[in-house]
């Protein structure tokens, strides 16, 4: 390796040269065949028997997610100005190439289906939109006395209706989101609209995301190039280390450009994690180069850069390897994009690695050595000896206080644990938004008129044909609904077939309340069926059962797209189980809230696995290189006490696992391995070199230590940035990328070298 | 007798003179000539009408029909027979000439009530069907534009390819197209399309017969592009002319069924 790269070296401008065109290669690769993938659909693991089930319920029933549109009037929707704008905008709705017309629920849609003396007046609200006083009075009147629609198209106050269109998974773009938007803001004042539901907050979210990161990463940049600079004070180094970020990224991304993979929203995370484990090589290249200068002023440029070669490329490559292999554990994961992200953050680590051992070097003796301080003499002597006191002092009090620092680690890891025993997985996008944005406060709006915005669909299936005509079973059903409804604050409402036979019942009963229970007998019910489907849109009834009556579909709106809602409402439905199995019918679940759930418990079982399995790879990796299994163990501490305390302080502080928070595990492996590494090596040079522990503990802690300490305040610096971003999952990842790097750094220079140095290894002759 | 011999004749002599004519016929004037075909004033017949959804599973009813038709009014009394849970239940539909909207009367034996439903939309599906109600009736040809497009053979029969617009924009259908069989004027296909123009529906005429003089659509389907659901109804036992008196539509008889 070290004799490749020394040929290589030969030609500095050459090779210079050479990694400058690989970029510009891939640059172009990005440019011509890089695209993002925006369905979410595409993010989900499409063979997995969740999603294979939920996607077939979603055809039987016709489930689809709604853009809400709420039109708003303070006066009270009931005047013919209000009436007519939800008729004209249902209609231009319904003329959007993306939305099927029957897919448009509104006022303006709706039949009524009215119980009457002598019989049932199955009747649209309006057609022509009503005028007179007591038209509107009338319509008034119809829409308070039919549950079907008092409640869920008008609310209680009726001061809001809505629209709702219903749209396919795959229809959904960026232009399309802007241009109902645009639509909708047309038909405003005086009437207020708000325009909601899941697709919206994912075309919010899938919008708002890579438009906060690509404002925030050059940010971030600028900032780490700065601190670079003020700690290496050097222009051309500080270049040199940027460079290779810069370099790994665009390679990164260009390999999966040529590979013809898209980017996802966690590829998002790839420069991220470049960032902070890319500028490692260079800044321990530069540590050691600063020394070998300090102690051979007379050296040359060649020596000086040959030496830094000869020194660094080991530990780099250890390091970068350890690393790679780290994210490659993340092929364990069932969701593709977490899968590329590992396999191209792995491609990433090495190009720096490799970037790290040649351009830098190059670089150097293309454009010479940085600039050896001229400061001062006597500065310089006080720096130097402040340096090394600082280091001295820091390494002497962690042995003299042992047994406090590794009591209040254990201690930390404790609370720590504790704190992981709290943490929960949320799916929920709404949660991802500011507390008080427009999205937010809309779906806060909604949720407070109607049911709410999101849904859960339970599906029963039976073997016979016609179970769901069975009285006891509607009974059961209509059951749960009123079990959810009046126990769960965030259940607001539900829909099945037994509202139909309720209905049914009522009207058929001169409308009379009594009557709105499901009938005993399975031929009246049966009897009911047919009268709806002869007089009411039977496109309806298909909706909530199938048509041989052994599939049905019940469906839960909830108030709250998050896990803990979600969890609470299945948690009340399997008391239901029971009934139902013994009756031969089997009970599941689907629709687009249901297998956000499935997708963030495979995220989280994925990176639990994989953080197990890299563990062992790594310790079994740094055994190998050390050729030692204690080396093994002891490396790996940094690594358990970053991944103990960040998911533990999320618990504590209640921050949820999410796609991207969950990833951290990956920073705290990648950058964990790399401290140990470098720390290591040092320890085991110097204890060759002195045969002297304290020696080689001071030694260590300033020549590792010291760029340990660079590394971690320089991301540290960078990623802070990242927290005054408008975009909250932004937000945490900067704090968490922050506190990883931070505890990092203490578990390494803290409690890894305090076992190191209690474990007395490479000391074996002077061991007492 | 003689003079039913003459008016045949008659008859025959209009349809060969129209054929002569055929090439100068307009749109509006092939659909109103199927429309207005002959027709029975009054029959009887079984009706069978097998649903299909989009996963294939099928659902069949069996219902016996009585029609009586004096030109004014169309009055329409139906009994089911199968499935099971139904039977009994029988439905009574009175269809106006002119805007009038229809009468219906339902009986569900399980509730013992005969119960009058009002509707205002011919857009409304029969029976659950893939048919509006419109379009079983026969929608007047002034209500739309017509055009004809080109002449056919389809089926091995001689067809008038007309297109149908609307002249009420809120229509549920943007355009119809027809196939017409000359001669016959009995239409064997439709193509619907929705609102946004889009493919909606199609109807095959799968056999017709003619019976006693008129040509009847027996066998029939329905094929629903977007939802992929289907509709095949088939009318076997079919006697025209027959004794089928006001009598019948009644809610007495409702209630007791045509033995």
């Amino acid at each position: 390796m070290i004799k490749i790269i020394s040929k290589l070296l030969k030609y500095p401008k050459s090779l210079l040269l050479g990694l400058f065109m690989i970029t510009v290669v891939f640059f172009v690769f990005l440019r011509a065949n890089g695209r993002m993938e925006t369905d979410l659909d595409k993010y989900m693991p499409q063979e997995h028997p969740a999603f294979v089930y939920s996607d077939k319920a979603e055809k039987w029933f016709d489930i689809k997610d709604g853009i809400i549109i709420a039109v708003e009037n303070k006066q009270g929707i009931y005047n013919s100005g209000t009436l007519s704008k939800v008729k004209e905008l249902t209609k231009e709705l319904q003329k959007m190439k993306e939305i099927e017309p029957r897919d448009v629920t509104s006022l303006y849609t709706a039949d009524n289906i009215l119980g009457t003396d002598e019989g049932l007046d199955v009747k649209a609200f309006y057609k022509r939109v009503p005028e007179t006083e007591t038209e509107l009075k009338e319509l008034q009147e119809n829409i308070k006395g039919n549950d079907m629609v008092f409640g869920r198209l008008v609310s209680t106050d009726e001061t809001v209706t809505v629209i709702v269109a219903r749209i396919d998974d795959d229809v959904f773009s960026q232009e399309f989101y802007h241009r109902i938007l645009e639509t909708v803001k047309k038909y405003n004042e005086p009437e207020i609209l708000h325009v909601a539901g899941r697709p919206i907050v994912e075309g919010t979210m899938a919008y708002l995301g890579p438009k906060d990161m690509k404002k925030m990463i050059p940010v971030v940049l600028v900032v780490i190039v700065l601190v670079l600079f003020l700690l290496l004070r050097n222009f051309k180094s500080t270049l040199l280390t940027v460079l290779v970020v810069f370099f790994s990224v665009i390679w990164a991304f260009g390999l999966m450009a040529a590979l013809n993979v898209p980017a996802y929203a966690v590829s998002s995370m790839i420069p991220v994690m470049l960032i902070a484990i890319g500028v490692a090589d260079g800044i321990h290249m530069y540590s050691h180069l600063h020394i070998y200068l300090k102690d051979n002023t007379q050296a040359t440029k060649s020596e000086a850069v040959f030496d830094m070669v000869k020194e660094m490329w080991k530990p780099v490559v250890m390091t970068s390897v350890t690393t790679a292999v780290g994210f490659i554990s993340l092929l364990s994961s069932e969701v593709y994009p977490i899968k590329y992200f590992g396999l191209f953050t792995a491609f990433g680590v090495l190009t720096a690695m490799a970037v790290s051992l040649l351009l830098i070097p190059a670089g150097i003796l293309v454009f010479g050595l940085p600039k050896v301080k001229e400061r001062k003499s006597t500065d310089e002597t006080k720096t130097k000896k402040w340096e090394s006191d600082f280091h001295g002092i820091i390494s002497k009090f962690l042995i003299r206080n042992k047994t406090i620092t590794l009591a209040a680690t254990i201690l930390i890891l404790i609370v720590s644990a504790y704190g992981m025993s709290k943490i929960w997985i949320n799916s929920s996008f709404l949660d991802k938004f500011e507390r008080n944005s427009d999205i937010v406060l809309t779906d806060k709006f909604i949720n407070e008129h109607f049911g709410g915005t999101s849904t859960l669909n339970v599906i029963l299936e039976a073997k016979k044909e016609n179970a769901f005509k069975n009285p006891d079973v509607l009974l059961q059903m209509s059951k749960i609904q009123i079990d959810l409804e009046e126990n769960l604050s965030e259940v607001g409402g539900s829909f099945s077939l037994s509202d139909y036979i309720q209905r049914m019942n009522q009207v058929m009963n001169s409308d009379k309340k009594e009557f709105n229970t499901i009938p005993d007998s399975e031929t009246l019910i049966a009897q009911y069926l047919l009268l709806y489907e002869m007089s009411g849109d039977p496109n309806n009834l298909w909706e909530v059962v199938s048509e041989d009556y052994k599939k049905a579909n019940l469906t839960f709106q909830l108030k709250n797209d998050n896990s803990k809602a979600l969890n609470a409402a299945i948690g009340r439905i399997e008391k239901s189980r029971e009934f139902f199995e013994s009756r031969g019918i089997t009970m599941k679940y689907a629709g687009s809230g249901y297998k956000g759930l499935v997708f963030t418990d495979l995220i989280l079982e994925g990176q639990i696995k994989s953080v197990i399995i890299s563990l062992f790879i790594v310790i079994g990796l740094l055994a190998l290189m050390f050729k030692n299994i204690t080396i093994g163990l002891i490396g790996s501490i940094p690594i358990v006490i970053t991944t103990v305390i960040s998911f533990g302080i999320m618990g504590l502080l209640d921050i949820p696992l999410s796609t991207t928070t969950a990833l951290l595990a990956s920073i705290a492996i990648g950058i964990g391995i790399d401290y140990a590494v470098h720390f290591i090596e040092r320890y085991k040079i110097y204890a060759r070199e002195t045969e002297n522990r304290e020696k080689t503990i001071r030694l260590t802690m300033l020549h590792s230590g010291r760029a340990i300490m660079f590394n971690a305040f320089v991301v540290i610096m960078g990623f802070l940035v990242l927290t005054v971003s408008v975009f909250p999952p932004n937000r945490a990842l900067g704090g968490l990328v922050s506190l990883g790097m931070f505890t990092s750094f203490i578990g390494t220079l803290t409690v890894m070298f305090l076992v190191l140095y209690l474990s007395g290894i490479y000391f074996r002759k002077s061991k007492k | 007798m003689k003079i039913l011999k003459y008016i045949a004749v008659l008859f025959i002599a209009a349809v060969i003179t129209q054929t002569a004519m055929a090439n100068s016929l307009t749109g509006y004037q092939i659909i109103e000539k199927a429309v207005n075909r002959p027709a029975p004033k009054t029959q009887k017949a079984t009706l069978t009408m097998t649903l299909v959804s989009s996963s294939g599973s099928k659902r069949v009813r069996e219902i016996d029909q009585f029609t009586n038709d004096d030109s004014k009014v169309e009055k329409k009394i139906m009994f089911f027979q199968k499935p099971a849970d139904v039977r009994g239940t029988s439905f009574m539909n009175f269809s106006y000439s002119g805007d009038k909207a229809d009468d219906q009367w339902i009986y569900l034996p399980a509730l013992k009530k005969v119960k009058r439903i009002s509707s205002d939309s011919k857009g409304d599906y029969f029976m659950g069907s893939d048919f509006t109600y419109d379009d079983l009736g026969d929608r007047n040809p002034k209500d739309d534009n017509h055009e004809i497009l080109r002449e056919e053979t389809l089926n091995g029969e001689e067809c008038y390819v007309v297109s149908s617009t609307p002249k009420d924009k809120d229509y549920m259908y943007s355009k119809t197209i027809t196939w017409v069989i000359k001669n016959k004027w009995i239409g064997l296909k439709k193509i619907f399309y929705d609102e946004n123009g889009d493919l909606l529906k199609t109807l095959n005429v799968i056999d017709y017969k003619n019976i006693d003089g008129y040509w009847i659509q027996t066998i029939v389907k329905m094929i629903n592009e977007k939802t992929k659901h289907e509709t095949i109804m088939n009318l076997s036992n079919i006697k025209v002319n027959d004794s089928v008196p006001n009598s019948y539509f009644s809610e007495r008889i409702m209630k007791r069924g045509i033995k």
